[in-house]
Order: structure tokens, then sequence, then C-alpha cells
């Protein structure tokens, strides 16, 4: 027989308690010493802008930043946005940016951490190599790229010239229809090694005995990756995919210096559109809206990345 | 030295009730154990008299003192903690130095009394190393001299022993069975363990759902049960209990089983028995006062084995019985095949009875 | 016990061309990613080491005819306006980053340890207001930061770099940070606690040392951000004696745009620090990353 584990299991989930969240927090109060440094400086330098920019957004503002002289207006500045050819061709460069470097800037991490997992002669060295565009400032890689790519003396036209595949130099991004696919080369070569490194840390957590288990129910080298490794990996490639998004959706250096947005907003994305509206032109209002419409859609990629680490999170304090 | 008192002790977390209105005194020089299920708030209560964590209501009174609002750092304690918590980054010698530096104590009295405590428990070769290249024995006696180096009024040990293997755990277990005796030093000692409560301890408390159950001696605890849960807990094998029907006749008492069979109670049990407000009885009985028969006699009951565990010593018979599994040990000499019909004769004189809706042991009124 | 004899070793020739088959692959892979990785960086070093108009040339020279150190000369010549610029910038830059990881470190520290350890109300609410900072990105933050940096006197200071460096440091700080608490047994402190020290002590003297590491990780983090940030310091600073590195070399090639190899070089030189910084530490960081990010 089993024995019932007595009647006071029930019982001690009787009574709530009402002592009440100020009580709470007043126990806790030393407790908030320690992050009242963070959250003062975010509070500064985050909810105020945030504010702002909204505010902002429904006024029509007079050049300079004599923001003193600006009227409101209501809606206006997000009609004009929405009704402008401009806004949607920023947003389809934005989509194909933030989806190609986030794409292959994990395929080619998570390859190559998969290849440099197995341990041989000169791993270490490999492996710092591969990091080192990550860690250069996006201002020098920009410049050495635009060098590269350069359409009189670049050295990939004079390749592709000298082996007969192309007459002349091709002009990489001076041209509408290469510019982009050639900066999300750039961007992938600076952002790749990132999903390297964090996909190699993940692949460390992978059980060993798990792989050996499936070794000796005879699952070939393919199916032990797709059964074993992949599922173990889940939550590491969910929360990389997503910072990787977040940066890409955010970048800003790569396009501004290598193109400044262009040949005719070819290579405009939305942070460079917004930077160009409100500094080029002035246009603050205008560019205070687009900012809020960008926020917007930030928060719906911010559910998906504060549920996977809030998952992270939670995981590991069961655990 | 001193003695702890705790008085209608209480932690809550939000609406749930890790600890509740536990009282218990600890006396000079006493050994007492925490014994419980995991989860049972035993390692609640000890680290609510350490102070590391604050009491939701009630009293903690460690000497003359109460200590509720005292940090952990003046309650004049020592803890042995699961994992030991020796600090990895200092060799052994500053781990036990530690407590004493942290109390200003001069270097040249730290030193000895380091020195002393490793003396003491033979590892004065062991100072200069660090944590990790020690062995788990090795380890939990650094913890132990961590402790002991500063001669507190009493130690806190939160189940120091767990994560030994089997052998070393039998031999630490004396050691510090030695080391109350010559220290006459008040212990509460928590563990999930029932054998090493009955083992070492003065007094054990067994706790269950964050209530205290029974206070005792071990042998109290172990002949008079308070209750269905620690009747279970205590004691290896677990009591058997075998839930029957009660009903009088012809002015004797008898329990009827699950299967049809009867047997008549002794007047002292029928009189616990009455005292029950319900029919329902469940029937406890430890293994060595049950007797196994191979053919019907007066008074045993009907049987049917279901496994056969020889150990050596005593062979441990499990048979089927009104839907409970009873435990009989056997002299090995015994031969029952599983599945085979056996006749069981309980002992009257040391059977216990318990309320089959409270749970309660029956007592005569 | 014959049978598996029988077919093992037919078995085994079978697995390893299987193996070998993905090992191969895997080697492919990688000497190509190496092209892609090192091939930018090595015409960088080449182009930095040729004329003004070698590097002007087609064909390009594959490896200039005449190998020449003026680029870098007149960088680190304090006697020219280039180098002296060069150099000005170079110091900005340091002194920028390094206050920034100084103060990340501080700020940082307390809270991971607080994210870890205490459970008090609107812990987690703050936790991921902080995580949610990574979101934006620095333009919608460009012009409020400015009016504010200019209401509070800072623009055109070092100031506001360092301020502003800090929020966008910090989330990932606290959150590596963290995950290193999370590993550190609470019974230690516990340990020290009752061993007489205060909560303080405890977590100065016993946790402190056991996360070197990643703070080590969170100062790299900081160190190299604030090293590459670009876009407020192009926006909060206009004195030319106060850019820092990415700014000043973008400005000044803005007005030299046939100087390839002076760019190549000033390219390579703004790198040195971080990466040089990087390999040495870099254990370190991936460390941090397992632990704090990935390890749960």
């Amino acid at each position: 027989m089993t024995i019932v584990p007595g009647k006071t299991e029930a019982r001690r989930r009787l009574q709530p308690d009402r002592s009440g969240v100020l009580r709470q927090i007043w126990q806790h109060r030393a407790d908030y010493a320690y992050v009242l440094p963070a959250i003062a400086v975010m509070l500064i330098v985050i909810a105020y802008p945030i504010y702002y920019t909204v505010e902002l957004s429904f006024f029509k503002t007079p050049p300079g930043l004599q923001l003193r002289d600006k009227t409101f207006i209501g809606f206006d500045n997000y009609t004009t946005i929405l009704t402008s050819d401009v806004f949607w061709k920023v947003t389809w460069n934005t989509v194909v940016w933030t989806l190609g470097s986030t794409f292959f800037s994990f395929v080619l991490g998570f390859g190559a951490a998969l290849a440099l997992h197995r341990d041989f002669i000169g791993r270490g060295v490999l492996r710092a190599i591969l990091i080192i565009p990550w860690v250069i400032s996006a201002v020098a890689a920009s410049y050495i790229w635009k060098w590269i790519y350069h359409s009189d003396f670049g050295i990939i036209g004079a390749v592709l010239v000298g082996l007969g595949l192309a007459d002349r130099p091709p002009n990489f991004i001076d041209n509408v229809s290469t510019v982009l696919p050639s900066l999300i080369v750039v961007n992938i070569w600076r952002e790749f090694p990132f999903a390297m490194i964090m996909m190699m840390a993940g692949l460390q957590t992978v059980p060993e005995q798990l792989l050996s288990a499936a070794k000796v129910d005879g699952a070939s080298a393919w199916q032990r990756f797709w059964h074993v490794t992949f599922p173990h990996l889940g939550n590491v490639s969910t929360v990389t995919i997503l910072l990787l998004a977040v940066a890409n959706f955010n970048s800003f250096i790569i396009p501004w210096i290598m193109t400044g947005g262009g040949p005719s907003n070819a290579s405009h994305i939305w942070i460079t559109h917004i930077y160009e509206l409100a500094f080029g032109r002035q246009r603050w209002g205008v560019a205070s809206a687009y900012s809020v419409l960008l926020f917007l859609m930030l928060m719906v990629l911010g559910y998906f990345y504060v549920r996977a680490l809030a998952g992270n999170d939670r995981k590991e304090g069961s655990a | 030295m001193a003695h702890v008192v705790l008085k209608d002790l209480v932690k809550t977390y939000g609406s749930f009730k890790a600890v509740n209105d536990v009282s218990l005194t600890v006396n000079d020089g006493e050994f007492v154990a925490l014994v419980g299920p995991s989860g049972c708030g035993k390692t609640t209560t000890l680290n609510l008299v350490a102070g590391l964590i604050p009491i939701t209501s009630g009293e903690i009174v460690i000497g003359d003192r109460v200590v509720n609002d005292l940090d952990p750092k003046d309650r004049d304690i020592a803890m042995v903690f699961q994992n030991y918590a020796l600090y990895p980054q200092k060799s052994v010698y500053k781990n036990l130095a530690f407590p004493l530096q942290m109390r200003k104590l001069p270097r040249e009295a730290i030193d000895k009394k380091v020195r002393d405590a490793a003396r003491v428990l033979d590892m004065t070769e062991l100072l200069e190393r660090k944590p990790r290249e020690l062995s788990g024995g090795q380890q939990q006696r650094v913890a132990l001299g961590r402790a002991l180096v500063r001669d507190p009024a009493v130690f806190l040990m939160d189940e120091p022993l767990s994560n030994l293997d089997a052998k070393l755990r039998v031999q630490m277990r004396s050691e510090i069975k030695r080391f109350h005796q010559d220290l006459k030093a008040t212990i509460i000692y928590v563990t999930h363990d029932q054998l090493e409560a009955v083992t070492m301890a003065d007094r054990m408390a067994v706790m269950n759902g964050g209530y205290l159950q029974q206070y005792d001696s071990p042998a109290q605890v172990f002949a008079h049960p308070v209750n269905m849960f620690v009747a279970s807990f205590v004691g290896s094998p677990a009591m058997s209990l075998v839930p029957l029907q009660a009903s009088t006749a012809n002015g004797n008492t008898v329990l009827t089983g699950a299967e049809g069979w009867q047997f008549e109670l002794s007047p002292h049990n029928a009189q616990k028995v009455a005292s029950a407000k319900t029919k329902k009885v469940v029937l406890g009985a430890r293994h060595s006062t049950i007797k196994l028969h191979k053919s019907a006699v007066p008074a045993s009951v009907p049987a049917k084995a279901y496994t056969v565990e020889p150990t050596g010593d005593v062979t441990f018979v499990q048979a089927l019985l009104s839907g409970a599994i009873v435990n009989i040990s056997v002299s090995p000499n015994v031969a029952v095949a599983p599945d085979e019909q056996i006749w069981l004769e309980f002992d009257q004189e040391r059977m216990h009875l318990f309320d089959g809706e409270t749970e309660m042991a029956l007592k005569v009124n | 016990m014959s049978m598996i004899v029988a077919t093992a070793p037919r078995d085994q020739t079978r697995r390893r061309m299987h193996v070998d088959g993905w090992r191969w692959a895997g080697r492919i892979f990688l000497v190509f990613m190496l092209l892609y990785t090192a091939l930018p960086m090595i015409w960088m070093l080449i182009t930095s080491i040729k004329s003004g108009f070698a590097a002007m040339q087609f064909p390009p020279q594959w490896w200039p005819d005449e190998p020449t150190l003026a680029s870098y000369k007149k960088l680190l010549d304090p006697q020219n306006s280039v180098g002296r610029d060069f150099l000005r910038f170079f110091w900005n830059s340091l002194l920028v980053a390094t206050a920034t990881t100084i103060l990340s470190v501080i700020v940082a520290v307390p809270a991971a340890y607080a994210f870890s350890r205490f459970t008090f109300p609107g812990r987690n609410l703050l936790f991921f207001a902080v995580l949610l900072r990574n979101m934006f990105p620095a333009v919608i933050f460009l012009v409020p930061l400015f009016i504010l940096m200019r209401a509070i006197g800072l623009v055109n200071t070092h100031g506001s770099l360092v301020l502003t460096y800090l929020t966008f440091g910090l989330p990932l700080a606290i959150w590596l940070l963290k995950g290193f608490y999370d590993n550190i047994p609470v019974q230690l402190e516990q340990a020290a606690r009752i061993d007489g020290a205060t909560r303080f002590q405890a977590f100065i003297l016993i946790v402190m040392p056991l996360s070197t590491p990643g703070i080590i990780a969170t100062a790299i983090y900081s160190f190299i951000g604030a090293w590459n940030e670009y876009i407020y310091a192009y926006t909060f600073l206009s004195k030319n004696d106060q850019l820092t590195l990415p700014v000043g070399i973008q400005r000044f090639f803005s007005e030299n745009t046939t100087d390839f190899p002076g760019l190549m070089a000033a390219s390579f030189m703004m790198s040195v620090p971080v990466v040089v910084l990087f390999l040495v530490l870099q254990r370190y960081f991936v460390r941090a990353l397992t632990e704090g990010a990935v390890k749960h």
C-alpha cells in the first residue's frame, strides 16, 4: 500500500499570503541598491528618449534643432510616410537585408562551429582568425570592402577579368541591382563569427553520452547530428538567430559608409533612411514618426526575443 | 555551547507555507536530527536558525538571546553544507582561517587554532592543497574543520554526508558521532536518511509538509510512531501498513481483510479500535513482528508471496495482503517461492493500529 | 560472437568512408571560410604598404613592386598634421573606451549579482527591460539624446559618449555576468556569512574573485564596443580634436578619397588594439558566452 503523505500536504496551501507588495518591496529594499545604478542610467538614456520621440512624431518641426517652434499636426507625419514610395522601397530593402544577413550568417557560423568542433592541429589558430572580422570596427570593414569592390582598381573585378569571366571590372556598389547583395556579403563577413562562437558554445553542451548512445544504436553521423545534436541546440539557435536579426535590423554603419543609401535609395534601409531624414534633411518630425513605427515593429520582434531569453532563464531556474 | 529554542516558527513564500508553526527545544549539548522527505521544510528550518533567510513569524532563541533579527555572523553558529561550500580559490589552511580572520583574531592565534583543528581531524599534510585537489571525504573533513575552529555555540549540519559514497558515509557517521561525544556540542543535523537520524541523534524531529510530526528519541519514535507517516518513514524496511475493516460481533472486535479473512483482536487492541471514529483501520507491523507459516495455524491470515530477497543474514519476503505489500523477515533456511500460498501471524503486543481517516495512531482512552 | 567478428570489418570500412565524407566536407568548408575571412584582411595589409600610385593600377600589383611603410610613417608622425590628428583620435578612442569599460564593470557587476541572487518584486520586469534595451537601434535615441546632452552640457565632450556607450553595453554585460553568478553555488556565500562576513564582505571576498573570468569578458566586450562605435560619436562630436578613431578616419578620408594605402593603414592600426586584446583574452570571452548565455 502506498502511503498517503499526511493530510498536512493539503493544508499548507490553504492560507494565501496577504502581506502585500509594498511590504515585500520594503523587505527587499537593500536588494534594489545593487540594481539602482544600472536602472538609473537606463532610465535617463532610454525612457526619456522614447517619450521624446513619440511626442515629436506628432509635430511639424522647423529645420535646425530649435524645437520650440514646433507645431502640432496629429498623424500627418504618419500618413506622409505610409503613402510615400520610398517607404515601401526602404522596407523591402530592410527585409532583404535582415533576412539575407541573418540566414547566411547563421548557416555559415553554424557550419564553421561544426567543422571546428572536432579537434585538429591548428584549430585554435583557425578559430581565432575566423573571429577577427567580428572584432574589428565596422568602419574599417566598410573601407576594406569598399576598396575590394572598387569599380576601377578593386581586386574582385581584377580577378574576374583575369579569369576571363568579365570584359571589364563590374561595378558592384554603384549599381542598383548588385549593391544590396554586395553589402550583405560584407555584413555576413562581420556577423558570422558571432553565430560561430554561440554555436561552438552550444555544441560543448551536447551530452557525449547521448551521442555515444546514438552510435551504439547504429545512427550514422548525419542521423546523430539530426536527432541528437540539432534538437539539443534549439534554444541556443533561437537566441542566436534573434540576436543576429535584431543586430542586422538595426545596422547602420556598413550601408552608411559604403554607399550612403545610394544609388537611388537601392541600399537604404530603415535606419539609414531615418538618419538621413533627421540629420540630413532636418525633418525631425517625420524621422520621429519613422522611429515610432520602427519601435512598434521591434516590439513584435522583441516579444519573441524576450520569450526566447525567458525560456532560457526559466530552464536554468528549474535546473 | 548553548541550547536552541524554536517557538511557533513560520516561513512562507507567497502563499506557500514552507515551515508551519514548528516549535522544539534543543538542549545544551544535544544532538538533534531534523529528518523528513525532500521538500518537508527541514533545510528551510535549518536556514532559518542560521539566519540565511528571514523568518515570517515566530521566535528563535540561541543561548539566552532571541536571534530573530541578527545576521548569521552574529548568531555564533557554524554550518556544514551538503556540497561542503569550501572556498575554491583558497587553500585548506585559508579555508580554515577565514572564519577566524573575519573575527579579527591575531595572526598567531589563528595559526594555532587552524593547526590544532588540522591535527584533530588528521589533515595537517593537506593544509596547502586547494579544495579541488581533495577527495570527497577529505573535503567533508575540511568543512567540518572550518566549523570546528570557531568553537561556536551551535553546529548546524545540512545533509553533510549525502554526497559521499556508501562506505565513506558509514565511516564519517561514526566520526561525527564521536565528534559530538568529545565536544559535548549542540548539533542540529538535517538529513533525509532516517537511518542517519536513528543512529546518530539523541532526539529526532520528523517533519513532513512543513509540519513537525513527532519529536522524540529514536527509540520512542521507532516504538511509538504518532501517525502513519512517521510509522512508514522511520525504520527499514518500512513498516507494512494494511488497510482493514473493523467490526464488533458478540463483544469481540475483528478486523476483516479485502480477501474476506478475519482475525480477532486482543482486548487491549480492541479498546484502541473502539476509540476510533471510523471503521476503517490500518494495521501497522514491522517485518520482525510478523511470523510466516507455510500452513494455516490459528490466528493466522492467508497471503500470497510476491518477491523473495535473500540478504544473507535474513531473507525478506514481500507478500500481498488486502491490497497492500507486507514485509516479513524470515530465517534464510525457510524456503519460500514467489506466488506460494503462505499464512501470516501478527504479534498483537507489538502491532500498531491507525485511524484510516485521520492517519493518527489509535490509543486507549 | 563469431558473427560479430565476421561482419565487423565490412561495417567499419563503410562507416569510415561515411565519416570521411563529412570530414572532407568540413575541411573544404573551413578552407572556404578561411579565404572569405582572411583575404580581405590580407588585401588591406598589401594595399597599406603600396604607394598611392601603385595602388591605382589595373591590373593591380598582387604584391607591391616597391613595398613602403610611408603610410604608417605618416600616420604615426606627430610632426605632420595627418599624424597629429591620427594620434589624437587614437588617444581619444583609448580614453573613451577605457572609461566606458571601467564604468560598465562597476555598474554591471552589482546588477548582475542582484538579478542572479535576489528575488525582489519587479526583478523579472527590470531584467527584461534591461535586455530589451539591446533591441533598439541607436537612431531612435539619437535626436532626443542629442537634445538631452545639449541640455546637460555634455555635447562635444567625451562624457556624452561614455554615458551612452554604458547603456548599450550594459544589457549583454549584465546577462553574461548573471550566467556566471548563477553558476557560483549560493552556499559559498552562506558559508561566508556564517563564518562572520557581512553580505557585502561575502560578495567582495568570495564571489568577486570567482567571477573574475566573467568580469574580464564583460570588460573586453565593453571595450571593443566603445572602441568601434561610430554613430553616436559621429553625431555628438563636432570639434576635430575630440573625434574618436572611426569618425576621425571617416572625416579625414572623405577629404582624401583616393589615398587608399593611407586608409588601409589607418584601418589596420585602428583594428590592432581590439584584435590583440581579443586574441589574448578570447578564452575568457568564449567561456563567458558558454556559461552565461548558452549553458542552461
